[in-house]
């Protein structure tokens, strides 16, 4: 019984200073966050999360509709090495975690009135939300998010490049 | 008495070790609780509403814990809240890997390259967390002969 009793006491002691630290953080997440795929990108919504909503396109439909119309330009937002093993035919690479080496090159490229739409694997990566914040960060006015990625663009049968070696099919 | 001395040396020794073990392990899912939610996600085995509330409230139980197991303070009721914790994990990655689910288990840093080799060595190193939390928690030597 004892035990029972601080075995309680460190729960609460332990508890207490999450929710406290979580408060002032600002690394800080909400306590429900959003994981539930059919509602878009998966998120802790934290307060300083890249993921927003707003930006995103969920169908896979309408991102064709928009490849179609050659207005925007794609943007993959994985690692190189994903690029090279496949990508959306025409996209441009352009990995998250290589930003800062890569964007001076990207922006003589694509100039920030340029309609982007950027992607990554699908609904559990949240690169391409990221990617897209950095964009609009320098100047970008024109961003959005499409959620299915890679992966769902290639089951659709949609134009792909399947690696690097080859021009597409 | 010389036998005594070396029994508590040794609990001390483990009980510093496991403290420290966990505090370690506590600090990057305390600096970054948006990445470790992610983990946890990445599990498959949690419900979406209560993902979030382990990923703020867990990092600290083991933190505090870990405080209290490496300066003594209620040890036996550390030691039982980190058994809990470890049968839990040894449970979590147990499943995902009969059921061959990639995942990354966020111990003690986010390596999103994780290997099936490397989840074995997990399961492993938890299992002896947990025998010397059993141990600590079968120690008898009564507080008062550790100060002579």
């Amino acid at each position: 019984m004892k035990r029972i009793k601080e075995c309680l006491m460190l729960i609460i002691l332990s508890s207490v200073c999450a929710l406290l630290y979580n408060t002032l953080s600002p690394e800080g997440i909400a306590l429900v966050g959003e994981w539930d795929t059919s509602k878009g990108v998966v998120s802790a919504v934290a307060k300083n999360d890249p993921v927003v909503h707003g930006l995103e396109i969920d169908s896979v439909q309408t991102a064709k509709e928009i490849y179609d119309s050659g207005q925007a330009v794609f943007v993959d937002a994985r690692s190189q090495e994903a690029f090279d093993g496949g990508h959306i035919r025409g996209a441009v690479s352009l990995p998250v975690y290589s930003f800062e080496d890569k964007i001076e090159q990207f922006y003589k490229a694509y100039p920030p009135s340029t309609y982007i739409i950027t992607y990554c694997s699908g609904r559990e990566c949240q690169d391409s939300h990221e990617l897209a914040q950095l964009l609009i960060q320098i100047g970008y006015t024109h961003v959005r998010v499409y959620i299915d990625g890679f992966p769902v663009w290639q089951k659709n049968g949609f134009p792909v490049v399947k690696s690097s070696t080859e021009k597409g099919e | 008495m010389e036998s005594i001395s070396k029994v508590i040396w040794i609990e001390r020794l483990l009980r510093w070790f496991l403290g420290i073990t966990f505090i370690y392990a506590s600090i990057h899912k305390i600096i970054d609780p948006a990445e470790f939610a992610k983990i946890i996600y990445g599990y498959g085995l949690f419900p979406h509403f209560a993902i979030n509330m382990i990923a703020i409230i867990l990092p600290f139980v083991e933190l505090v814990t870990g405080l209290f197991l490496l300066f003594g303070i209620y040890p036996k009721a550390a030691a039982t809240i980190i058994g809990v914790l470890l049968v839990t994990f040894i449970l979590a990655v147990t499943i995902n890997l009969l059921r061959g689910y990639e995942f990354d288990c966020g111990c003690f840093s986010f390596n999103k390259n994780d290997t099936l080799s490397g989840r074995y060595f997990l399961l492993v190193r938890d299992i002896i967390f947990l025998m010397i939390c059993l141990y600590l928690l079968r120690f008898k030597v009564k507080r008062h002969e550790e100060n002579k």
